[in-house]
């Protein structure tokens, strides 16, 4: 266990040695502002490609990976595919304010990939550590992952998991290495395929970064594996792809975190995450997104899940100007289970299309989705989800649940879940609420002591608990202070 | 051979029936919001009958009802306005009780379509009946519009009883306007057919208007049920209440699509919409969209739906009484008939009911339920008598 000074990002500290300016910051609530995520690094010396979309741009981004041909043609023929894919104009936010022409798909500090915090360049390793990625690593991760625009710079992971025969590395090193290029290979691109949207097409385009992860059959890992993904530049794009394999039997809990600086010109994140994970085994799949409010984010994951497995989504979106994040579970093996619970906060100039799909194919399997959004200062949240049983998933059982928070009357929050059904013995149930926090419940916290501000906050943890309870400690204190971030000046 | 010629022969003589003209409306049934295109849950894609000629004369409704919404949305609009003959408007003047029903009768073998309009003045009372029969092995199209525009303190009931043939495609568009603390009350029976399609729109525009929906359905064989339910809440403190049941069967296709929109403005208004589906067929397919949009603070907005079959401990307790698994479940089919054969206002829409429970439930039953609706229908009758409220007038 993590010892009493306990302090990963945003975490509260405890203990006695004095803490560093960043942890204080981090600990009291009261004095966080956007600084802490809304800091910028210099692109002095970065390799940045030009503006736009081209073949040529394809090629130079697999030429400077020293990709397999296969790979190359994959990305050119998914080039084609987004200039062929219309986007869906009958539903979902939109994405006018982004372009692709001022969008430069790769950027990358002049540095190599490095095991020791201590070889990561000082800027880089300072944002890393504001953020409090090396510290976490210390104390409550098996391994960490930390990428800088669209490059890994730091990876790494602890000896005695490595022993295990647990591969935590990266899509380029895989593809390098000749035991798991042909794994690669196989699974690459094989749950989210490149036709699947534009931005799926886009991504296998110009994807560069991110992890693969392979635990072999019957391996528990202890502790979480993280990968945080920073993008600095501005009117850059980053598009890392996460591909983990679980094998028969094995236990994962993966974190994934994201930040970027607050610019005036659009971002954009386009990653894909495909999980495998295979028969008895399960994964716990933790997102804290957090991306300035400039980002759109047009994020797509996806799992397949085995005979008698589990596959936990836990998902907390607090930032982005523009998302559209679906995570979707495949229920292919017999008896395999899904369990969903997220929470979306949804402020001032947001427009945040989340939600999850289910499908269900196997028999006897079972899901839960459960989900919270809260909007204040003009936010827009759409909670939006499919739940589809197939002809052959005798006897699923599905329950959705979706919570809504609306803090005032200028904010905007949309339910929009589908079910389709197809098989007689199958029970799929959902129930949705919207509403306000009572004047009652404000009067009665006002009447103990609380401001109304101070009230307002406790009823939004309140109603956030049941997510933050399913995060590790450290991250479910990141989400609170974020709630508490968003609900400063959410009064008067 | 050469007999094989000759009836070739013969066949190439035959005078070639021509084929009516049609046009594709696209996708109808619209939601406020859609989702993901590849579900296919978002409308129904439909082909009717060609478009008027040129040169005819059709008479519409007063502009007045150009501005209320229809659940089917404006292509079907145009579509039936441009078919009907003739259009029908019946207004109910103020502070009176219209105890004859305005009735829209159609007739699904003739491929009749029907653009009818209702004004309901100023605290009048109305009740409208939409019953559509069908039935005949023709392929037909028929067509209902009916837009009805409730005024302050109004109360409108409407009763929709559809059933049609296995080859038959009805389209029923309904759009009602409720200004103050407007009533409007819709019961809907839709008992089967190749394609229903069922589009309601309800603006409750009024402080404290009111909406009560109740659907009752059923689709089996492989009939094609499709409905689009939308209350958009605009006044202060309006209500919607949407309760919609029913019974799949056989390899029926049915996408409910309900919407509960509360507009910026509809301060301490409440809507709540709930769904239960019965499964019984092995080739159905249900899909099921509950929506609520959501542009104001103080709103209660609530949704639920279940989808499934009868539970085992349900199934094991009808069993246990002598009844088979397939007895058990027409039992959820027959209460939906019965309910449509007793609460049938009139006799054209108690006649659709009955037919339709003849064509799904057989002879015998459906005169089963014609006898016991008898029987409600007198004590009904008394009950009517006793409640007459002395102090609203009855229309001549």
């Amino acid at each position: 266990m993590a010892d009493d000074k306990t302090l990963t990002p945003g975490g509260a500290p405890s203990g006695s040695e004095p803490l560093t300016p960043e942890e204080r910051k981090r600990a009291q609530v009261q004095d966080v502002d956007r600084s802490l995520y809304d800091f910028v690094k210099s692109e002095e010396g970065y390799e940045r490609y030009e503006d736009g979309l081209t073949p040529e741009i394809v090629r130079s981004i697999s030429a400077r990976k020293d990709e397999p041909d296969w790979m190359l043609q994959m990305r050119l023929d998914a080039l084609d595919e987004y200039h062929r894919r219309p986007m869906a104009t009958n539903w979902g936010p939109s994405i006018a304010g982004l372009d692709l022409d001022h969008i430069s798909t790769y950027v990358s500090p002049k540095t190599k990939q490095a095991r020791d915090w201590n070889d990561v360049p000082k800027d880089i390793k300072d944002t890393f550590d504001r953020l409090g990625i090396p510290q976490a690593e210390r104390e409550s991760l098996a391994g960490v992952g930390a990428q800088y625009d669209s490059e890994i710079v730091y990876h790494n992971m602890r000896e005695e998991v490595a022993k295990q025969g647990v591969v935590y590395t990266t899509i380029e090193d895989a593809l390098h290495d000749p035991q798991w290029e042909p794994v690669v290979h196989q699974y690459f691109g094989h749950l989210i395929p490149m036709t699947d949207h534009k931005f799926a097409a886009l991504h296998y385009a110009v994807w560069s970064g991110g992890s693969f992860v392979y635990v072999p059959e019957g391996v528990t890992l202890d502790y979480p594996l993280q990968s945080y993904f920073r993008l600095n530049a501005a009117g850059a794009g980053q598009f890392e792809h996460t591909l983990i394999i679980v094998e028969p039997g094995a236990d994962l809990h993966f974190i994934e975190g994201c930040s970027a600086p607050k610019y005036y010109e659009a971002n954009l994140h386009a990653g894909a995450v495909e999980l495998f994970v295979k028969d008895h085994a399960r994964l716990r799949y933790s997102t804290i997104e957090n991306w300035s409010k400039n980002m759109y984010n047009l994020n797509t994951k996806r799992a397949t899940v085995g005979a008698d497995a589990k596959m936990e989504w836990v998902s907390g979106s607090f930032g982005s100007h523009v998302s559209y994040l679906y995570p979707t579970t495949i229920l292919a093996g017999d008896r395999g289970s899904c369990e969903f619970t997220g929470i979306t906060f949804s402020g001032a100039t947001q427009d945040l299309d989340t939600g999850c799909k289910v499908i269900m194919n196997g028999a006897d399997t079972t899901a839960s989705v459960q989900t919270k959004s809260i909007s204040k200062d003009g936010g827009i949240n759409t909670f939006r989800s499919s739940v589809v049983v197939g002809r052959h998933a005798d006897r699923a059982r599905c329950s959705v649940s979706c919570q809504s928070l609306m803090l005032d009357d200028i904010s905007r929050s949309d339910t929009i879940p589908a079910m389709d059904v197809r098989n007689p013995t199958a029970q799929v149930g959902h129930e949705a609420t919207i509403g306000r926090i009572s004047d009652d419940t404000i009067l009665y916290l006002m009447s103990r002591g609380c401001s109304e501000a101070e009230a307002r906050t406790l009823v939004v943890n309140g109603f956030a608990n049941p997510v933050s309870k399913e995060l590790p400690m450290e991250y479910a204190v990141e989400m609170n202070n974020l709630i508490k971030l968003e609900m400063e000046g959410a009064i008067g | 051979m050469a007999a094989a010629q000759n009836v070739m022969e013969a066949e190439a003589e035959k005078p070639v029936a021509p084929v009516a003209p049609t046009v594709d409306l696209g996708q109808v049934n619209l939601p406020p919001a859609q989702t993901w295109n590849r579900l296919r849950a978002n409308g129904i894609d439909l082909t009717v009958p060609q478009l008027s000629r040129k040169g005819d004369v059709y008479f519409a409704l007063p502009r007045l009802f150009d501005r209320v919404e229809c659940g089917m949305g404006q292509a079907v609009t145009d579509w039936v306005t441009s078919q009907a003959a003739d259009s029908t408007y019946v207004e109910v003047k103020a502070h009176t009780r219209r105890t004859e029903p305005i009735v829209v009768a159609i007739d699904a073998d003739a491929g009749q379509v029907a653009d009818a309009g209702v004004m309901v003045r100023t605290g009048a009372e109305a009740t409208i009946v939409v019953a559509v029969r069908g039935g005949a092995e023709a392929a037909t199209t028929s067509g209902a519009l009916v837009r009805v525009i409730a005024e302050a303190g109004s109360h409108v009931r409407l009763v929709e009883v559809v059933g049609v043939g296995a080859a038959q495609q009805h389209l029923e568009s309904v759009g009602i306007d409720a200004d103050d603390d407007a009533v409007v009350e819709v019961s809907q029976y839709l008992l089967g057919g190749g394609t229903v399609a069922d589009g309601l729109a309800v603006n409750l525009a009024g402080d404290r208007a009111r909406l009560d929906l109740t659907t009752h359905y059923y689709a089996g064989g492989h009939d094609r049920l499709d409905i689009n339910h939308v209350a958009r809440q605009r006044g202060h403190s309006t209500r919607a209440q949407i309760r919609e049941s029913g019974v799949l069967d056989g390899a029926a296709e049915k996408s409910l699509r309900a919407t509960i929109d509360l507009v910026h403005g509809s301060d301490g208004s409440v809507g709540n919409e709930a769904e239960t589906v019965l499964v019984t067929g092995d080739d159905v397919v249900n899909k099921t969209m509950p929506v609520i949009l959501c542009d104001e603070e103080n709103v209660q907005g609530n949704h639920g739906a279940t989808i499934g079959s009868a539970s085992p401990e349900q199934l094991d307790y009808l069993c246990d009484r002598g009844l088979s698994r397939r007895e058990a479940e027409e039992l959820f089919v027959r209460a939906i008939f019965e309910h449509a054969i007793i609460n049938a206002p009139t006799a054209e829409a108690h006649a659709v009911a009955v037919a339709q429970a003849e064509r799904v439930l057989g002879t015998e039953v459906a005169h089963d339920f014609d006898d016991a609706a008898a029987l409600v229908d007198g004590e009904a009758s008394l009950d009517t008598e006793a409640s007459l409220d002395p102090s609203c007038p009855e229309e001549e």
